[in-house]
Formats: structure tokens, sequence, C-alpha cells
């Protein structure tokens, strides 16, 4: 597992995907920060201006709408990760090398996949540094941060399950990113059937399984057990569907 | 050291190898000849623990490829075809993974990439991307990752294919400074190449083996005929006819400037032929046997179906 594990980690910091994916998650990211600062400044102009007094802080204002951003762009950006995993094999062949090795499919799927959780830790761990800079304006609720940024890990560790499903799949890199950014804003659309059908059981249920409905209290600061599980649960059903389909290789013709 | 039973293999409706059997020795090295889509990189899959057979089963010192796979992937080093390598990553730093795919020690991951790279002649083109090394040097990294935890087994499909000659000639010494102990299969079809490199000799063919044996059997028993070639001064016509009026001649055609003759083997009528063609006057320039080579007996086998 360790040996597929360093040998993920070199081949992403060796290709320009993964450089290419940072840039834009980082820019874009920027930006929204940026803006989200803007306007935070002239509402404090303005209520410097007038004297009001109001609950609005930067955590309202700046941190819940970038976190709620950040959830967003990694349900685009998680799936280009994983896209490569195992397509990549398939389509290079080395696939014959990997499974001719003595290695079972398992320590395989754990080293792949506790990469591609290294490199989103790692994109996660970057935008650290806007809640710094924020930092020196006014000082953050550190709870909130911390809980924000453990529910987007957990969501990104089961967008990247769905991601890894998918690129077990086929050998088409594009197939792959394509296919699990639809199964995700599947299970996103999933939970909106709550807010529709409220009364419904069925609906209940389906809402309880949208995969972004389970963000917000962390959103809010909160943890709960349920949602931390919930995620988990989600990442695992994924990488056991995984492992099936890998065995399927040795039976299928 | 390698047993394979009866093995068949379906994709689907498709059959693609059709109860195939043979072993390999310790320290001997099988040739798979064949033409392409015979069969030769499925079989080879399947004693690699790929990928199962449909029916029968294959052992690899004793350990089947279904049941211990991991056990057999231990003692077994593989060059796929079309040799696949992370070409993103350095050599070194590829076969370092390779090792510790192997199981090969930490502390010993060192000394036996340091080992492949020498033996592999690798030393140059260590540090460099596997992408962008020449075909050759490539060949020598599939070679390398094969040999790292040095498995008793080696499967190599077309270690030759797509190399320069002197490459060819390089690669081909390797394998032989290889075999030493250990077992090898190699498939190829290049059939100078297989005479030359192995003990034994399977051609395969639509997914049957059609024959087993040694090189210089093959040649021996295979070609039940043996070929005379005859050339003339002058009165060819006159020469073919009074040839196929021998006893013993199969048949004799003209092939440019040369009558070629076929005779059942198990007597030598060159000397009736030469009187002949003497006692009516026809100048006689050259009369020779000519061996079937490899490649004579492995097209007739291998054409003899389709006809």
């Amino acid at each position: 597992m360790r040996s597929v594990y360093a040998k993920e980690m070199l081949i992403y910091f060796s290709s320009p995907i993964f450089y290419a994916v940072s840039f834009i998650f980082l820019c874009v990211l920027g930006i929204f920060f940026y803006n989200d600062m803007a306007y935070m400044s002239m509402l404090a102009s303005r209520i410097a201006q007038y004297q009001l007094s109001t609950g609005l802080g930067l955590d309202k204002i700046v941190l819940r709408p970038l976190f709620s951003d950040m959830s967003i762009l990694l349900l685009f950006i998680v799936p280009i990760i994983a896209m490569r995993l195992y397509s990549e094999e398939k389509v290079n062949g080395t696939i014959e090398l990997i499974f001719t090795y003595p290695i079972t499919d398992l320590q395989v799927l754990l080293g792949k996949y506790l990469a591609g959780l290294s490199v989103i830790a790692i994109l996660l761990g970057i935008t650290t540094v806007l809640m710094l800079l924020a930092g020196i304006v006014v000082s953050p609720d550190w709870g909130l941060v911390f809980s924000s940024y453990l529910g987007l890990f957990l969501v990104s560790a089961s967008f990247l399950a769905i991601g890894v499903f998918a690129s077990s799949l086929t050998k088409n890199q594009i197939i792959a990113a394509a296919s699990s950014l639809g199964i995700i804003l599947a299970f996103w659309a999933v939970g909106w059937f709550s807010d529709v059908f409220t009364a419904s059981a069925v609906a209940k249920f389906l809402g309880e399984l949208g995969i972004m409905e389970h963000l917000d209290d962390f959103m809010k600061g909160m943890l709960n057990v349920k949602d931390a599980v919930f995620y988990l649960l989600f990442s695992l059903f994924f990488l056991f569907m995984t492992l099936r389909i890998l065995e399927s290789h040795t039976w299928r013709g | 050291m390698i047993a394979v039973d009866g093995i068949t293999k379906y994709y689907g409706p498709k059959l693609a190898i059709d109860g195939i059997s043979f072993e390999v020795k310790q320290g001997e090295i099988l040739g798979f000849l064949g033409p392409n889509g015979a069969g030769k990189s499925t079989t080879m899959k399947i004693i690699t623990a790929f990928m199962p057979p449909t029916t029968g089963r294959v052992t690899v010192m004793g350990y089947d490829t279904v049941d211990d796979s991991l056990e057999v992937r231990k003692r077994t080093g593989y060059l796929p075809e079309n040799n696949p390598l992370y070409t993103d990553m350095k050599v070194e730093s590829f076969l370092r993974f390779v090792a510790s795919a192997k199981n090969v020690k930490r502390k010993s991951i060192k000394a036996s990439v340091d080992n492949v790279i020498m033996e592999c002649g690798l030393e140059e083109v260590r540090g460099r991307i596997i992408s962008r090394l020449s075909r050759g040097y490539r060949q020598r990294v599939g070679l390398a990752q094969a040999l790292i935890n040095d498995p008793p087994v080696l499967i190599l499909d077309e270690p030759t294919i797509g190399l320069d000659p002197r490459q060819i000639y390089e690669i081909r010494q390797l394998i032989k400074d290889l075999s030493g102990s250990r077992s090898i299969i190699l498939s190829s079809h290049i059939l100078p190449e297989v005479s030359q490199l192995c003990d034994r000799v399977a051609i395969i063919n639509k997914g049957k083996i059609v024959a087993v044996d040694t090189p210089s059997n093959l040649t021996a028993q295979l070609s039940d005929h043996r070929i005379i070639e005859l050339l003339v001064g002058e009165r060819m016509d006159d020469a073919l006819d009074l040839v196929k009026g021998i006893e013993g001649v199969v048949s004799a055609s003209r092939l440019n400037s040369h009558i070629v003759i076929e005779t059942s083997r198990d007597m030598d009528i060159r000397p009736v032929i030469a009187r002949k063609i003497v006692e009516a006057g026809i100048p006689l320039m050259e009369l020779h046997a000519k061996e079937m080579s490899l490649e004579d007996i492995f097209m007739e086998l291998v054409t003899e179906e389709e006809v």
C-alpha cells in the first residue's frame, strides 16, 4: 500500500494536471475571497457611517460564503484529481504490471485513495492562507473554520470515492471525470427532495442521502457524528464498489 | 516449474485459447511462436495470474495461479506486451517503486535497484524520465522491473519487438545471460530469435499448440519431405520430365532457374538423380539438398488449416 501511495504521489507531482487544477482552484477561490472581503469592507464603512449595530461579521459575510463556494469548486475539481487513478493505468497498460505484482487489489486501492486524499488535503491546506489573511483584519471564529474544513475534507473524501469508482470503470479519463461529476450532481440533486416535498417519508429519506445536505451543520460550526458517519459510509460504499469492479477483471472476458 | 494443464479462455463468446497444455522445467527457455492473435499473450496473462483461465489450471512452482495468485506473483517477473511503464517517473524511482511493491525489504531496496540497473545496463539513464528514453532503453527498464526481486520465473511477451537490429542483439544477449537457473517463457514471431534463444519451441496457432519440441527436432521431424534443388545448364524441360520419372520423387516443379524436387524423407536419392541427368547428357550444374528451416515449418503448420 505504501509503495502504491508513494508512486501515486510522485506521479501527481510530476503531472501537469495537478498544477493546472490547483492553479485554477486557488485563483478562483482568491477572486471569491477578494469579492467577499471587499463587500465586507464596504458594509463595514456603511455601518461606521450610520453607526448601526448589526450582527454582521467576518464569519457570516466572508467565511461562510467562501466555504460554500469551496465545496462547489471541489465538486468539480475532485473528479479531475481522481480521473487518472485507474483510467491512466488501463490506457497505458500498466494495470498489467500492478495486477501482477504481489500486492492485493485492496492495497492498490487504498494507496491510490490515500494519495488522492493527500492531494485534496494539500489543496485545502494552501487555502488556509486566506484564513490567516482574513485574520489580519478581524479574528475569525477558529472553531467555525476548523469544523468547516473538516466538513469540506469529508465531503471531498466522498467525491474522491465516487471519482475512483468511475475511474475503475473506464480507460477514458474524460469519461471517468464526467461520469463521476454526474454521480456527484445526482447525489446533490437528491438532497433537494426534502425541500420540495417536506411531508413525504420517501422525500425525507432521499433528503438524507443528499451529499451536500450533511455539510450545512459543519459550515455552521456544529460537529454532528451523524454527518461525519454519513460521509465515511458514503466513501466506504463507493470504495467497496470499486473493489468489486476490480475483482471482475478476474472473471470477465 | 510451470505446468499448464488444459487451459481454455473465452473472451465473451470468442474462444481465444483452446486446451493448451505444456510444461517448463527449471532453467529452460520455452519460446512461443505464432502469428498475431494466436493466443500467445492470453496464455501469458493467465500464467502471470493477471486473469484466470475459463477452464483448466496453471501452477507455477506448485502454486495455483487462481487460488494462490499472490504466491505466483511473488515468483514471477513479467514483461507485458508493448512494455507498459509509468512513463512520468524516473528510471530509478520507478524501479524503487517496483522493488517495494514486490516486497523487497526496505534495507535491500537500494541494493537490488543498483544491481538490476547494472545487470540491464541502465547506469547512464538512471536519473532520466522514462518517457524520454529510446525504445531500447525502455525495453531494458521493462526487463529490469521484471527482474528486480530475482524471480525464478520470467514471462517475456515479445521482448524484442520494435527494436533496431543492434538493440535486438543486445536484448537477446541479456536474456541469454539471465537464463541460468531461471525458467523463461518468451513469445515472438521472429523465428531465428526463437531458434537461437530457446531450448524448446511451442508453435501456437488459433489458440492451439500445433507442436512443441526443440528447434532442431522440429526441423527434423516435422519436415517429412526432403527438398532438393537442381540446376541444369540447358534442356530444363527434359530434365524436369526425367526427374519426375525417378522413383521416390513426390513432386518436381520449376522455380525460377532451378528445379525444385520434393522427395520422401527416408531415402536420399541425390545420387540417382545425378546419374540419370548425366546419363541423359544434360549438363549438371548444381544439385543440393535444402534443409527445411524453422520458418518453412512454421508457415506450413500455420497455414495448413487455413487451406
